[in-house]
């Protein structure tokens, strides 16, 4: 009798794991025996995703060898010099919607492994950003970004500051809903070197970026649809002015055109800084005690408009599957756990921002029944930046162009060129880049 | 039956000859073919593509490219002259020194051991315009209230790179001059005390001679690593603002690594590569005149 009892308690056992094997395998898979070589973006936002690979390991029978990990700037070099060496069978690799298009050739067209029910939950537009010439070559995760505005909320509170900006500028001091008022606000608080109006990124692809979505709120474009370059329309100038006034009134630190993203987050950290658009990672950051000094006193508003539309240079990060990967079904049904509603809504809980439609409504949801009005603010707005979202257009030479036109962003900035001359031998470089490409 | 043998010179030889072929000479011949293709890192194909001299072409038209060059030119100049000034004038110092000599050796050799890209990090820390280290001293001490740009104004961009670079590499100056100074016979001093030299008169006709073949090779191993300023640049600067601070390292890695332009960069390098040769003949005929002069070899 108590053999019996055992036996069938064992029996019991054993159908529970098989039942929950095949529960989850009905999703991902089997693929015992087979090993998935990764290469990976690394840092420690990125980190808790990928503490769930051992989930779908343990789901689907397969083992992950993450081969590489670094930063996305690294890995890139690293893809560039395997696709040189011809060493591309690992199977799954990070990839992001401003580097994919350059990646010729290395990764598949998820449209022929992934059903469209399942392409259907994600955010169109991220769907579309990952698209190149119509293959789908990644599916997103949930490490979207765009940028909106973080400002010191006691700017906006003091009764003597707001009668004095009143009667200098003709209207109410308010968080700022344009990107003039932005520069007059600027301005009017700068106290340099103590204090600053706002900042930007200065150098490398981050100021090309934050031009190009000053041309768009402009009215303007960065390529025509023949990718022959028209930054230095008029629309272009009044993008470069902006950047250029700001400088030469000092309301940005002197060696903002040497800053990047990290340089710009400890800056506005600091507390010696006004308005700063910046992306979604820092959020938790700026408003933490243990951080920074601006704790407490960061507002979070949508991104403003120029005298089109509103700012909104995105990206997101996604994962792709090569084309010389041995068992390429394994390895999509990787890439879909990672990007899984699932994934999702753990990886967005640490405060990055999703890209399928559902975890958006679900994180809105819980952020406004939750008991953290900051995160509940900095969310909100953050959905109403997402609509206003486009990448950087489609193109292996995206980057190469970024590479010519910034230091020629620079040269405008610091005086050595007028904004008009800085662009148009910007645009005559990027144009030589462009035949030689032979789009034209 | 005749078999023939290799000679014994070359058997032995065999292993390194083909160390060097496969870890210098092959990469040299390839990266030097690879020079006359539109070589792309991303289109692996483009290898095959063969171009001619269109990218010695291109660079010779480019004034970026001239732009770079003659800044690293200028860069190396400065650098190696200042390294020397100040390299001879601690050598002398340190050789006066009777007490702790030894610990003395020892500390000027600790700038040398710090990794290149830390002395980068630690020297942009300290030229922040906002929250350096520099700034913060002149403006407390009320010397300046403005919050100089040293990382961004070409000139105080340059003088900062060249500041990090000569505080990394003066010792090994110094250490050699020094070494010079330690080998020196005492004799011809002495003998030029007896005569009532004055001491710069011993300085300038009896010490500086017997060390420049000491300062020359000092001079042919810094030229070498100072065409190749790379780490400290890339950090601080990155080339810029606006090609302020643009060395042909940071353009060739760029348009290399990141535009992916391999063909195109490796043509830059044998360009480069030309410097560094110019150099190091002029310094090796001076040191080899400079040994003449002083008896000790042709």
């Amino acid at each position: 009798m108590k053999n019996q009892n055992v036996k069938g308690l064992l029996l019991a056992g054993v159908a529970i794991v098989i039942a929950s094997d095949s529960a989850i395998a009905q999703d991902y898979g089997s693929y015992k025996g087979v090993n998935i070589e990764a290469k990976l973006i690394g840092g420690q936002q990125y980190e808790a995703l990928y503490g769930r690979i051992s989930d779908w390991e343990a789901a689907t029978g397969a083992t992950v060898n993450i081969i590489s990990k670094k930063s996305h700037f690294e890995i890139d070099k690293e893809i560039k010099s395997d696709m040189a060496a011809g060493t591309t069978n690992w199977c799954v690799g990070s990839n992001h919607s401003s580097f994919a298009p350059q990646y010729e050739g290395l990764y598949v067209d998820l449209n022929d492994h992934v059903s469209a029910d399942d392409i259907e939950g994600f955010v169109p537009g991220n769907i579309t950003a990952s698209t190149v010439d119509g293959a789908l070559l990644m599916l997103p995760r949930a490490q979207f970004d765009v940028s909106v505005l973080y400002y010191l909320k006691s700017n906006y509170t003091d009764e003597d500051k707001a009668a004095e900006f009143k009667a200098e500028y003709g209207y109410d001091l308010a968080v700022p809903e344009t990107w003039t008022q932005v520069k007059d606000q600027a301005i009017f608080f700068a106290d340099p070197p103590n204090f600053y109006g706002t900042q930007y990124a200065g150098k490398d692809e981050a100021i090309v970026g934050r031009f190009y979505e000053m041309v768009v709120a402009e009215g303007g474009n960065y390529l025509d649809e023949n990718k022959k370059p028209v930054f230095n329309s008029e629309a272009g100038q009044r993008a470069l002015q902006w950047f250029v006034d700001l400088y030469e009134a000092g309301a940005v630190p002197a060696g903002t055109t040497s800053y990047v993203w990290d340089d710009l987050g400890q800056g506005f950290a600091s507390g010696t800084v006004a308005l700063n658009l910046d992306w979604p990672g820092w959020a938790g950051f700026f408003n933490d005690p243990e951080s920074s000094k601006a704790a407490g006193n960061v507002g979070v508003a949508i991104q403003p408009m120029g005298s089109a539309t509103r700012t909104g240079w995105s990206g997101h990060h996604g994962f792709s599957v090569t084309s010389d990967c041995e068992n390429k079904d394994a390895a999509v049904s990787l890439v879909q756990f990672l990007t899984s509603e699932e994934s999702q809504l753990a990886e967005s809980s640490g405060g990055s921002l999703p890209t399928r439609s559902a975890v958006w409504t679900a994180n809105v949801q819980t952020a406004a029944d939750g008991d953290d009005p900051f995160r509940a603010e900095a969310l909100a707005a953050f959905a109403a930046g997402a609509e206003y979202a486009f990448a950087v257009p489609p193109i292996p030479e995206w980057g190469e162009t970024t590479n010519i036109v910034f230091p020629e962003l620079q040269a405008a900035i610091l005086g050595d060129k007028s904004v008009k001359e800085a662009l148009d031998d910007a645009a005559a470089e990027v144009d030589e880049l462009m035949q030689d490409a032979g789009y034209y | 039956m005749f078999r023939r043998r290799l000679p014994e010179w070359f058997v032995l030889l065999l292993p390194a000859i083909i160390v060097m072929a496969a870890v210098v000479l092959i990469p040299l011949l390839f990266s030097l073919y690879s020079s006359f293709t539109a070589y792309r890192l991303t289109r692996p194909s483009s290898l095959w593509r063969w171009i001619g001299t269109a990218n010695y072409e291109r660079i010779l038209t480019d004034a970026k490219f001239w732009a770079a060059f003659g800044r690293t030119v200028l860069f190396l100049t400065i650098v190696l002259n200042l390294e020397l000034i100040l390299g001879l004038g601690i050598a002398l110092l340190v050789n006066k020194v009777t007490w702790g000599q030894r610990t003395l050796r020892t500390v000027l050799m600790f700038p040398m051991m710090f990794s290149p890209i830390l002395v980068g990090f630690q020297f942009k820390f300290i030229f922040n315009d906002n929250i350096g280290l520099v700034n913060n001293v002149l403006q407390s001490t009320g010397i300046s209230d403005a919050a100089l740009p040293w990382l961004v104004d070409g000139k105080l961009a340059m003088f900062s790179i060249m500041f990090a670079e000569i505080w990394m590499s003066t010792s090994v100056f110094a250490i050699l001059i020094l070494a010079g100074l330690f080998a020196m016979p005492r004799d011809p001093l002495e003998a030029a005390k007896v005569d009532g030299c004055t001491s710069w008169q011993t300085f300038r006709h009896i010490t500086l001679p017997f060390l420049m073949p000491f300062i020359f090779i000092a001079m042919t191993i810094r030229s070498l690593d100072v065409a190749r300023a790379y780490d400290i640049v890339q950090i601080m600067t990155g080339g810029g603002p606006a090609r302020r601070t643009e060395l042909i390292w940071t353009l060739m890695s760029r348009t290399g690594y990141v535009d992916a332009r391999m063909g195109l960069a490796n043509a830059m390098g044998y360009v480069s590569i030309l410097l560094s040769i110019l150099f190091t003949i002029y310094f090796f005929h001076k040191l080899s005149a400079a040994r003449a002069q002083l008896g000790t070899g042709g």
